[in-house]
């Protein structure tokens, strides 16, 4: 109560306390006709009806003289006492100030209203999405790069044109009929976007990221309606890029957060992009019948941290572990080694299977290749074993990584064409055109600190047996069964970003030392 | 003995005076200071660089700070890059060995 705002002083008090009124209502009437006479303001409380106090609405005076005094009583002002000094200008100025705008904006306006009108049908508001996103993430990379509609283009981003120099090419049937389906499944909500043999060499920029906006329709059901029939409208987003000619993964498909399965099958990728981390939701994931030659570690972390359960890699040419040079063997808890061939296998174990019989095994790790600031390979005889090897243990990165990094991230690095880096110095070339492919490829993440990164400074394999993941976690691996370790590659940002790297024991023990 | 600071010159006269072994972390300037070398800017501690402008040399400077300062922590904070000075910065890192 003591904080409250002190009220002004009431300027002229008027007596409203009912032992101060003389006037009641029925029959003192002719009273307080006379007082208003003299004074505007009756000193009784208003009546509860308009009715009441006009004078002549009583029978017993019907025939009453009506004075155009008595009216009901109008009062303007506070209720403390304060009263408005002169009422009747405040309209006037009221209405000098309508030319204002107020920024308010209303509903009924005659400008507002066109523009409330669904003046397009809903298919050609939908393109208009479609082109709206193709042209705000054109990569540039490739020099045949596809127009839908050439004259649209035009102007919509004239500037961009003349940038990249590109003239109009009329997009390969193969794009178009790919670009229909899309747009179809955007027409009705169809969950599965089916892109399988469409003979896509690449996928056309601006192709997959409508799907972002992809909702289902709600289906509608006879009555009687129960609880069943209620069912999310978050679609179960599939994408199957099967059987086409693809040999890079594009990076817009990570941009795709709500996929939860994804298809590559039977293509002709080289490499998984480490931005497959981004797809978070996937379920389920088949790179079989490619050209990979390892996985990339971030599958491996979908699989512990993400909802991945189904993982089918085989057949690839992936590494075998036989051939491949390792730098330390693990040997996980529940597992042994066969003494007659020397390979891992699982424990035999009764009963219910334990846990490491589904978790994914950790059975190798390879050696760890650096590189310089230049992303060329060192060799780790020269400088030193990498076990006591302090120089440049700095987590920091390089100025040429924060400039490439910086690079990567500015929106005119898309607009820069093959043909204009070619006028840069030689030195810069490679380097950009590394920033340029890691951009395309949905940009990477340190596997140990997390960091965004353009050149990798190190790199190894470590080995997993993921057999339980491949299978479709349909069950458990058997006892005394022998494990099929994977490669994962692993990138790491700084040379510090090395295997174990994440405990930070072997850096404390190297600077004590 | 050499002084704990050493001075770098841009193209367009501006200068820069910085630890030494903060500049160190460039191996050009390294090399160009190192006192088993009888180059003129081992001896004077005064580096030009002709081919770095001001405004790109005040973020390398700023850059060889960073560097300095993060050298020991496992959490490195990004540092903000402009975009208009990323490709020059990019030229100057290739040069300056960093």
């Amino acid at each position: 109560m003591d904080n409250e705002v002190p009220l002004p002083p009431p300027p002229r008090i008027r007596h409203r306390s009912p032992n101060k009124t003389p006037a009641a209502s029925g029959s003192s009437l002719r009273k307080t006709y006379q007082l208003s006479r003299f004074d505007d303001q009756p000193s009784s409380d208003p009546a509860l009806f308009s009715s009441d106090d006009v004078p002549a609405s009583g029978l017993e005076n019907y025939h009453a003289p009506v004075s155009s005094v008595s009216r009901k009583r109008r009062y303007r002002g506070t209720w403390w006492g304060e009263t408005v000094k002169d009422s009747k200008r405040k309209r006037a100025d009221f209405k000098e100030k309508r030319h204002a705008d107020s920024g308010v904006w209303m509903g009924s306006d005659e400008l507002g209203a066109e523009s409330l009108l669904p003046s397009e049908d809903a298919p050609s508001w939908g393109e208009d999405i479609l082109k709206d996103t193709s042209n705000s993430t054109v990569t540039g990379r490739t020099v045949d790069a596809v127009m839908r509609d050439s004259d649209q283009w035009e102007m919509q981003g004239p500037a961009w044109m003349q940038w990249s120099g590109l003239k109009k090419v009329e997009e390969p049937t193969e794009h178009q009929a790919a670009r229909n389906i899309v747009h179809e499944c955007l027409e009705t909500g169809q969950e599965s976007v089916d892109l399988s043999n469409c003979n896509l060499r690449h996928v056309p920029s601006g192709l997959l990221l409508p799907l972002q906006h992809l909702t289902k329709l709600p289906a509608i059901i006879e009555p009687p309606i129960t609880e069943e029939t209620y069912s999310s409208l978050q679609p179960f987003l599939r994408l199957f890029l099967t059987g086409n000619s693809l040999q890079t993964v594009p990076g817009e498909l990570f941009d795709l957060g709500s996929i939860k399965v994804l298809s590559l099958r039977y293509n002709k990728i080289t490499e998984m992009p480490p931005a497959i981390r981004k797809l978070t939701l996937l379920q389920e994931v088949n790179l079989a019948v490619n050209r990979l030659h390892y996985l990339p570690w971030e599958l491996l972390w979908l699989i512990k941290k993400g909802d991945l359960k189904h993982m089918k890699v085989r057949p690839n040419p992936l590494m075998e572990i036989q051939e491949a040079e390792i730098a330390q063997w693990h040997s996980p808890e529940g597992t042994e080694i066969e003494s007659s061939s020397g390979v891992l296998k699982l424990c035999d174990y009764k009963g219910p299977a334990p846990e490491e019989a589904w978790a994914p095994l950790h059975v190798a790790t390879g050696p760890v290749r650096r590189f310089n600031m230049e992303g060329m390979p060192v060799d780790v005889q020269t400088s030193g074993a990498y076990a006591n090897q302090p120089i440049e243990e700095s987590r920091v990165p390089s100025l040429r990584e924060v400039s490439l990094l910086a690079c990567t991230r500015s929106f005119f690095f898309d607009q820069v064409s093959d043909e204009e880096m070619v006028e840069y110095p030689g030195l810069i070339i490679r380097l950009l055109r590394k920033a340029k492919e890691v951009r395309s490829g949905g940009g990477r993440s340190c596997s140990v600190c997390h960091r965004g990164f353009v050149i990798a400074r190190t790199e190894w394999i470590e080995w997993w047996d993921c057999s339980t993941y491949e299978s479709g976690l349909k069950g458990p691996r058997s006892p005394g069964e022998k494990l099929r370790p994977l490669p994962f590659r692993r990138l790491g940002c700084s040379w510090a970003c090395v295997p174990d790297a994440g405990t930070g024991q072997r850096n404390q023990e190297a600077r004590g030392l | 003995m050499a002084s704990e600071f050493v001075t770098l010159v841009s193209g367009d006269g501006f200068e820069f005076i910085i630890p030494r072994s903060t500049a160190c972390v460039s191996g050009t300037i390294r090399r160009m200071l190192d006192s088993s070398s009888k180059f003129s800017e081992a001896v004077s501690g005064r580096c030009e660089l002709e081919n770095i402008s001001g405004i790109v040399l005040e973020k390398v400077c700023e850059y060889f700070c960073y560097n300095e300062k993060n050298k020991d922590q496992t959490n490195v904070p990004d540092m903000d890059i402009p975009p208009e000075l990323c490709l020059e910065l990019l030229m100057a890192a290739d040069y300056l060995d960093t």
